[in-house]
């Protein structure tokens, strides 16, 4: 086990090293650069800037420099801790990015427990009464989250709110909260708009698992191991939390990889639309601006965190289920 | 209006013989209002008394005598990003010298100055002045300036800002006394006032006893190091930490003083920047109470797309950025819940959108065309403008050519309407004698070489505003026979397809400033910036001597004008050359408006009192609110929410 595991950490190594290069040829892909960008974005509003105090910004930002000299000063200052610096906000990319980084994981956790807590009910009552009225008419509604556009639920919700009960429109508090230290009623102010994000966002999600939850559960509840405990006399709904739910669960192990990215991440267009101080829209606009320091760091801890954490859910899967094996011809 | 003018000219009059013995200032001082929001200060100490805040010749602005004004309160208002911090600059409009509501130059943060031969500009500072730290604003600061960082070889490794260079020669510099100085040129410099008084404006001072510390020059170098070590810069070293606290114009450094009527107290990065009122401030109202009226303007930062949305939802006390007029109907539903309301000013560019044919494409057939003005004003003349105003402004945008609106003082009613009526018949019959007259079995024109005549107009694809127009424009000029297509893309891509000469045609926003007066630049009108889309390559060549000059008569008949502009010396000689530009630029058409005028909701607080009714909202060089002096609005605090009107 020890041995699998120090495997495929050595394999990361080469794995993060090409995403990071690729990661910064991507971002430097499009015409023009930060600059460029600045300039097109004051142009379109009348303002000019001085050619020499853009010259000078070019030199103080080191954008003369060739094009891997760039990369490996990036690539280097990474192993030490140091992202770079973001031309957008003036400032290195761990102080843009670290405020919002509490209030990003605070919505992905809310919106994850969310979604399991609807999710997991519906898709086990939807399995064990297969074509029922209750199993069609939840299935529906959880197409419906899945097919209601994010943005157009968030705007709707928004402005509900806003009329209903005079939540101040899109962020995470109310303005008089933004800088102030934690309170109650900052608290409360926070609670008061993380509802919206969190059903918007999690809608979406939940038709997805009900429907793998169901199909997995259906797979698992004819199979004859169900039939003998049944016969036995196990209680129907203590049978299926402790046999055909366990296999039923490997699909939500594995997708532990994929949760660890996006609960940093976040939903990035829910939460431009909603203007959440979360990291989501920061990745944007530094695509959009090219800060392309900004841009690249960010993507590079998201792929450092799928690169585990797909490691991660392939050791729980593995620990939780028997049945798999670690390939390879490792033994355990 | 007569009765005010007469009133602050009695009044600039009167007080400088109150004011101008340094001990008469205590004469004055019955009258002088503390504010309410820095009283606790003045009486613990941290501030000293209004009296020797304020410089000893302050600004004095007049408002009418019965109006009685209440200080104090705080605006919110909404950006988009971050970085327009840099807004509250051009809101707030602290200048050397500014516009006045009229457009004339008149000094503000300076007491007066001098202008000899256009050349020769002699500022006096107003004695007692202080910057918002309470530190004195003296003639050093503009020294520092000067020697020290625009003449730094580290600090400004590409020399001084382009203004202070007229002919390849800097400006000589000389500090006359502590109060006093001179900058001086061979030849005139019309831009140095006019930069000054910019909505990005030109700095040439700089608070030296706040950046001395940074400097290599003055600072003590094991605690200049000790800086460098510790601070969030991209390159360690002394100069890039001078230049990331040296942010006058972003101010999005609480800690360095400025001149400002509000200074930013947040550091970023932030959601919420909360400006605090300058307690130094220079200018106060003839009641005797220091300006500006408001203690705090708050600053939240939300998503540009969300704005008209919070606004409607009363979040904001004064909005104008990022509302467009199509969402003038939501904004005025939410006007009685949310107790606020709904002006419509005027934007003032020469053209809302304006077709730009490129004169420099690649394509050697249609440029052949595009150079040819018979085809241009044929391209005007198809370009039914009456119905992109009903279509699109609601009929409440004025039609017409892309130059001047009649709110400036050189405008002409024949520059808006030559070769910008609607008529076809007239334009097929330009084509037919340009000799293009086959046709496809489109019944589009062909191109001598066989072509049809389709041309490809990039967008930069950022509002349906303009592919909206483009529909409407297509329709006419089929009737022309010619067809277009929209082809939308990022930006910086859009740019650099014109200025590369690949693409055909372009469609931007009009000429900047429409509301010009003589004494202001008209190198809009010339091609001297490679902005200008419809000549990019001539553009390029007037800033850097790259690619070709232009080869058009009339073109090089602008840049001649443009010249004799800037070696006037008075007023009288700019106004004939402005003339003479405007003249051309009608008659030649180098670029298609459509309409200009149109409406720009701004959303004011029911409380929120002295914002015009009616104004014009541009950047140049209205600089927004700017020259409707944002330090003059205050929010009257007898009424209450309920029932407000104005």
């Amino acid at each position: 086990m020890a041995h699998y595991i120090l495997r495929r950490i050595m394999l990361m190594i080469p794995t993060l090293i090409i995403i990071s290069f690729i990661i910064f040829v991507i971002i430097q892909l499009p015409p023009g650069d930060y600059l460029e960008s600045y300039i097109a974005e004051l142009e379109s509003q009348g303002e000019s800037v001085d050619p020499q105090f853009i010259a000078n910004l070019r030199q103080q930002y080191g954008m003369d420099e060739p094009f891997l000299v760039q990369y490996f000063t990036w690539a280097s200052g990474m192993l030490v801790g140091d992202f770079g610096y973001s031309f957008e906000y003036g400032l290195p990319v761990t102080d843009v990015v670290g405020d919002r980084l509490f209030l990003t994981v605070l919505i992905s956790a809310f919106t994850i427990v969310f979604t399991w807590l609807i999710a997991f009910p519906i898709g086990m009552y939807s399995a064990t009464h297969q074509y029922s009225w209750g199993d069609y008419g939840l299935t529906l509604l959880g197409f419906l989250g899945l097919a209601t556009p994010n943005f157009l639920l968030a705007l709707v919700l928004l402005y509900v709110a806003n009329v209903s009960f005079g939540t101040s429109i899109g962020g995470l508090m109310a303005g008089e909260y933004i800088n102030a230290p934690w309170s109650w009623d900052k608290l409360m102010s926070v609670l008061e708009h993380l509802w919206i994000p969190v059903v918007v966002i999690g809608t979406s999600g939940t038709a997805a698992m009900i429907r793998r939850l169901r199909a997995n559960l259906l797979d698992e509840l004819h199979r004859p191991y169900v039939v003998t405990a049944r016969a036995k006399g196990v209680p129907p709904f203590k049978l299926l939390v402790k046999y055909p739910l366990r296999m039923a669960l490997n699909f939500f192990i594995s997708d532990i990889g994929n949760l660890l990215p996006s609960i940093i991440s976040g939903a990035e267009i829910v939460a431009v639309v909603l203007s959440l101080p979360t990291t989501g829209p920061i990745l944007i606009s530094a695509l959009q601006s090219q800060d392309m320091y900004l841009a690249g760091s960010f993507l590079m801890f998201l792929a450092i965190l799928t690169v585990f954490g797909v490691l991660v859910s392939d050791l729980a899967l593995a620990l939780l289920d028997p049945r798999i094996r670690l390939q390879g011809g490792t033994n355990r | 209006m007569i009765i005010q003018r007469l009133l602050t000219l009695l009044l600039t009059i009167a007080i400088p013989g109150i004011f101008y013995p340094a001990e008469a200032a205590t004469t004055f001082q019955g009258s002088l209002q503390e504010a309410t929001y820095l009283s606790p200060s003045v009486n613990n100490g941290e501030l000293p008394p209004i009296t020797e805040r304020i410089p000893r010749t302050p600004y004095i602005d007049s408002i009418s005598n019965d109006q009685s004004v209440d200080s104090g309160g705080t605006l919110q208002l909404l950006m988009g990003k971050s970085k327009d911090t840099r807004h509250m600059v051009v809101y707030g409009y602290a200048r050397l010298v500014g516009f006045n509501r009229d457009l004339q130059l008149e000094a503000d943060l300076l007491q007066t100055y001098e202008v000899q031969d256009g050349r020769i500009f002699t500022l006096h500072l107003r004695p007692g002045h202080r910057w918002s730290d309470g530190h004195p604003f003296t003639s050093e600061d503009f020294r520092y300036y000067w020697e020290d960082v625009a003449s730094h070889k580290q600090l400004a490794s590409f020399g001084p800002p382009k203004v202070m260079i007229v002919n390849g020669q800097q400006a000589r510099f000389e500090v006359l006394d502590k109060l006093t100085l001179r900058y001086s040129w061979d030849h005139p410099n019309p831009d140095f006032l006019l930069a000054l008084a910019g909505p990005r404006p030109l700095y040439i001072y700089r608070p030296a006893h706040y950046l001395k510390q940074f400097h290599q020059r003055f600072a003590d170098p094991e605690k200049l190091q000790q800086q460098v070590d510790t601070a969030k810069i991209k390159r360690k070293s002394w100069f890039a930490l001078h230049q990331s606290k040296d942010h006058q114009y972003k101010s999005d450094n609480p800690d360095m003083p400025t001149l400002q009527p509000w200074r930013n107290s947040t550091y970023p990065p932030s959601e919420r920047f909360v400006f605090k009122r300058n307690p130094y401030y220079h200018r106060i109202d003839n009641q005797g109470n220091q300006l500006p009226y408001l203690d705090e303007v708050i600053m939240t930062i939300s998503s540009s797309k969300l704005v008209p949305a919070k606004t409607g939802a009363g979040e904001s006390d004064l909005q104008g950025r990022y509302l467009r007029l199509d969402n003038y109907t939501f904004l005025k539903e939410g006007e009685r819940r949310n107790n606020y309301q709904v002006r419509l000013w005027r934007t003032s560019r020469g053209s809302r959108v304006s077709l730009y044919p490129n004169l420099n494409t690649n394509d050697p057939q249609w440029q052949k065309l595009f150079r040819d003005v018979r085809f241009r004003r044929a391209l005007s003349l198809a370009v039914n403008r009456h119905e992109i105003n009903q279509v699109i402004y609601f009929g409440l945008a004025l039609s017409g050519a892309d130059t001047l609106i009649p709110e400036s003082p050189l405008y002409q009613p024949h520059y808006r309407q030559r070769w910008a009526q609607f008529d076809l018949k007239q334009a097929n019959s330009l084509l037919d004698e340009l000799g293009l007259t086959q046709r496809d079995e489109r019944g589009i024109r062909l191109l001598p070489d066989g072509r049809p005549m389709e041309i490809i107009v990039q967008t930069a694809g950022e509002s349906t505003e303009e592919t909206d127009v483009l529909e409407l424009v297509h329709g006419s000029w089929l009737a022309a026979g010619i067809k277009i297509h929209s082809k939308p893309s990022e930006r910086e891509v859009f740019r650099n397809r014109v200025f590369s000469g690949d693409a055909l045609m372009s469609i931007w926003t009009g000429m900047p400033n429409g509301i010009a007066t003589a004494d202001m630049n008209p190198a809009q009108l010339a091609p001297t910036d490679q902005q200008q889309l419809q000549w990019p390559k001539w553009g390029k060549h007037y800033q850097t001597g790259q690619e070709s000059p232009p080869d058009l008569p009339e073109v090089q008949r602008l840049l001649e004008l443009n010249q004799q502009w800037r070696e006037a010396t008075g007023t009288e000689q700019r106004l004939t050359a402005w003339r003479e530009m405007l003249e051309i630029r009608s008659e030649y058409v180098f670029t298609i408006g459509t309409v200009a005028k149109v409406l720009q909701p701004i959303v004011i607080n029911n409380r929120l009192r002295n914002v015009p009714t009616e104004g014009l909202w541009n950047w140049e060089p209205n600089a927004y609110f700017g020259v409707y002096r944002m330090d003059r609005f205050w929010l009257d605090q007898s009424q209450t929410a309920e029932g407000a009107s104005h």
